[in-house]
C-alpha cells in the first residue's frame, strides 16, 4: 500500500517526465497563444480609428481607442442592427424548426418500428452526402416559384433542410440510448406518445436537443453562400450578405473600421454561446460523429 | 390499466374491449400497428423537408441540364449542349483543377496539424481544457467572419500580416498578398488551417480517448517507444475517425467558396476560382442556368462518390 505514493512520486521527478511538461507548457501557451491571437488583435483593432488601420500598424496606435466605428456601424446610414435583426431571426428560426423536426423524427426512428423505416432514414440523411452548394441553381429557381426567395421564412427552410441529417442522427441517439422500461411504464401508466415524450423523455433528451439547437443556429447564423444566392433586396440581407457589402462599398465608401468592427459583433454569439454550451458542443460531435 | 384504455383513442378501445374474449396477442398487434403509424407520422414531417429542398431540386437539375432554362419565357429542351459545354469551359476545368490543388494542400495540413494539437491535448491535465478551447474556437467563429478580418490584415501597407512577418526579419513587410494567386492561395490555405484544424483536433481527440489504456500501458512494458505507440497501436486503431476526419477537409475544401468569394473574388484573372465559385458567376451573374447545372450535377457526383467512400469505408472497420 505505501508503495503506490512513491512509485507515482518517482515517476514525476524522472527526467523525462519533467522534460515532457515543460515541453507540454511552453508548446500549449505558444500554441494557445497563436491560435487565439488574430481573434483578440481583430477586436482591438475595431476599438482603433480608421485612419490607425488603414495606415502602417503601429503600437501607439492602442492608446487611441475609440468606439468610433461601433457608433458609425449602428447609426449613421448602415444600421447594422437591421441586418443583425435578419440574422438572428433567421439563426432563431431554423435552430427551433430543426429542433422540432430532428427531435419528432430521432423520436421516430429510434423508438419506433415500421416498414420502410430504414429506407426512410437512408433518403434523410442523404441530404449529408448532397452537399446545398452544389444544388443552389435548382434550389433558386424553385424558392422562386415558391415566393420563397427575398425572404427570411425560406431561407429558414432551406437551412432547417440541410441541418437535419445532423439533428436527426443525434437525436435518434439519443432516443435509442433510453431504457424502453422507462417508455413502457408511462405507457402502462396512462401516458400518450405526446405526453411520454414531453414528461419522461424530455429531460432526457434535453442535451441531444441543446446540441442540434446550437448547431443549427450556428450555421445559420455565419451562413454565407445560400443567403448571398436566395437574397436579392437589401432590406431581407443576413448579417454576413451585409458585411460583403461594407466590403465591397455598397453601403457607400469601402470603410474598414466599419468592417472589422462589424465582424467582431458577428464573432460575439459563436463565442458566448460556443463558452456556454461547451459541453453540448463537444458531446454533438462526438455522438454525431464518431459513433456514427 | 384503466388509465390506459381511457387514454387511448376509439379505435384501440374497441380493441380492448374485445380482449375481454379476445386472446391477448390480438390486442398486442394493434398496439403494435398503432405504433408503428405513429413512428411513421414522425419521421413523415422531416422526410417531407428533404424531399422538397433535396430530393426535388436534385430532380429538377437533371432536367435543368438539359435545357436552355431562361429566367423568362419559355425553355428548351437542349440534349447534350449544356453537357458539351461544361466540357469546352476552360475556366470550369482550371477550377476544378485550383480546387484539387487546394484540397490537397489543406487536407495534409489540417490533419497533421490537427493530430499534433490532439496529441497536446488529449490528456487531463493543467489547461489541457483550456488549450482545447483556445484551439477550437476559430472553428466556432467560422470562416466568413475570418475571412473578412484577414482581408484587413491582408492590406499591404497597413495589414497585420505584413507587420508582424517585417517584425520578424521574414519579408520587407511589403507583400501584396492578394494580387498574385500563389501568395493568395497560401493566405487562404493558413487561414484554413487555422480555421480547420480545432475540428480534426476534437474528433481525433474522441477517438483516441476511446483507446483502451492497458492496451498503450502493456506496449510500453514491452519497450515500445511514444512513436510506436502513436504509429503501430494508435493510428491504427483510429483508421475509421481518421478516415473521417479526412473526408470531412475533403468534402469541405472541395466545396470552398466564402474564404476566395471575400479574399480574391477569384482574382487575380480567374486564377483562384474554386469549382463553387465558378459554378455562382455562371448561374447568377452570367445567367447560364442550364450549364451551370450541369456543373452542379459533376459537382453532386464528385461529392457523392467521397461520400460513398467514406461510409464504405466506415462500414468496413465495423465488420
Amino acid at each position: 500500500m505505501a508503495a503506490a505514493p512513491t512509485i507515482t512520486r518517482r515517476q514525476e521527478d524522472h527526467p523525462e517526465a519533467r522534460t515532457a511538461r515543460v515541453l507540454y507548457a511552453v508548446v500549449g501557451t505558444v500554441l494557445g497563444v497563436l491560435f487565439v491571437a488574430p481573434l483578440v488583435w481583430a477586436v482591438l483593432r475595431s476599438f482603433e480609428s480608421e485612419a490607425a488601420i488603414t495606415s502602417a500598424p503601429a503600437i501607439a496606435d492602442f492608446t487611441h481607442l475609440t468606439i468610433t466605428n461601433y457608433q458609425q456601424l449602428m447609426g449613421g446610414s448602415i444600421h447594422i442592427w437591421h441586418y443583425v435583426g435578419n440574422s438572428l431571426i433567421v439563426a432563431a428560426g431554423t435552430a427551433v424548426l430543426t429542433a422540432v423536426l430532428a427531435t419528432a423524427a430521432g423520436y421516430g426512428f429510434g423508438r419506433f418500428r415500421f416498414r420502410g423505416r430504414g429506407l426512410i432514414f437512408a433518403v434523410t440523411l442523404l441530404a449529408l452526402m448532397i452537399p446545398y452548394q452544389a444544388i443552389l441553381t435548382p434550389a433558386f429557381l424553385e424558392l422562386n416559384f415558391l415566393h420563397l426567395t427575398n425572404s427570411l421564412l425560406g431561407l429558414v427552410l432551406f437551412y432547417s433542410t440541410f441541418n437535419l441529417p445532423f439533428g436527426v442522427f443525434v437525436m435518434r441517439n439519443t432516443f435509442s440510448q433510453i431504457p424502453a422500461e422507462l417508455e413502457e411504464s408511462a405507457r402502462v401508466d396512462g401516458a400518450g406518445t405526446l405526453t411520454t415524450l414531453w414528461r419522461v423523455m424530455r429531460p432526457l433528451v434535453a442535451p441531444g436537443i441543446a446540441t442540434t439547437v446550437l448547431y443549427a443556429f450556428l450555421f445559420a447564423w455565419t451562413e454565407f453562400l445560400a443567403a448571398l444566392t436566395f437574397l436579392t433586396q437589401q432590406g431581407q440581407y443576413t448579417f454576413p450578405v451585409a458585411l460583403l457589402n461594407v466590403e465591397t462599398g455598397t453601403f457607400g465608401t469601402v470603410n474598414y473600421g466599419y468592417l472589422v468592427a462589424g465582424a467582431v459583433i458577428a464573432m460575439v454569439p459563436c463565442v458566448v454561446l460556443y463558452l456556454a454550451l461547451q459541453r453540448y458542443y463537444v458531446q454533438g460531435l462526438m455522438s454525431g460523429a464518431v459513433k456514427g | 390499466m384503466a388509465g390506459a384504455i381511457t387514454a387511448r383513442q376509439a379505435p384501440t378501445r374497441r380493441a380492448a374491449r374485445a380482449d375481454h374474449g379476445a386472446p391477448v396477442r390480438r390486442r398486442r398487434s394493434g398496439l403494435e400497428r398503432a405504433k408503428a403509424r405513429t413512428g411513421l407520422l414522425l419521421v413523415t414531417p422531416a422526410f417531407i423537408f428533404v424531399a422538397v429542398f433535396v430530393l426535388i431540386p436534385v430532380g429538377f437539375a437533371v432536367y435543368l441540364s438539359f435545357t436552355n432554362y431562361p429566367l423568362i419565357g419559355p425553355d428548351h429542351f437542349v440534349g447534350l449542349q449544356n453537357w458539351a459545354l461544361v466540357g469546352q469551359d476552360a475556366t470550369f476545368v482550371q477550377s476544378v483543377l485550383f480546387t484539387l490543388e487546394y484540397t490537397a494542400i489543406v487536407t495534409p495540413a489540417i490533419f497533421v496539424v490537427g493530430y499534433g494539437l490532439a496529441v497536446l491535448v488529449r490528456r487531463r491535465r493543467r489547461g489541457s481544457a483550456l488549450l482545447r478551447t483556445l484551439f477550437f474556437l476559430p472553428y466556432v467563429v467560422g470562416l466568413v467572419t475570418e475571412s473578412f478580418l484577414l482581408l484587413l490584415e491582408l492590406q499591404p501597407g497597413s495589414g497585420g500580416v505584413n507587420a508582424v512577418l517585417h517584425a520578424l526579419h521574414i519579408t520587407n513587410g511589403q507583400t501584396a498578398w492578394l494580387v498574385h494567386s500563389n501568395l493568395a492561395l497560401a493566405a487562404v490555405c493558413v487561414l484554413v488551417v487555422w480555421f480547420a484544424s480545432g475540428l480534426t483536433m476534437v474528433l481525433l481527440m474522441a477517438g483516441m480517448q476511446g483507446i483502451p489504456g492497458d492496451l498503450l500501458e502493456a506496449a510500453a512494458i514491452d519497450g515500445a517507444s511514444w512513436l510506436d505507440q502513436e504509429l503501430r497501436i494508435r493510428i491504427p486503431l483510429l483508421r475509421k475517425v481518421i478516415a473521417m476526419t479526412l473526408i470531412i477537409s475533403v468534402v469541405g475544401s472541395f466545396l470552398a467558396f466564402n474564404q476566395f468569394y471575400i479574399l480574391t473574388q477569384g482574382g487575380p484573372g480567374t486564377s483562384t476560382d474554386t469549382v463553387v465559385m465558378w459554378i455562382y458567376q455562371v448561374a447568377f451573374v452570367q445567367l447560364h442556368l442550364g450549364k451551370a447545372t450541369a456543373m452542379s450535377l459533376v459537382l453532386v457526383v464528385l461529392v457523392g462518390f467521397i461520400s460513398f467512400v467514406q461510409f464504405f469505408a466506415l462500414r468496413d472497420r465495423k465488420a
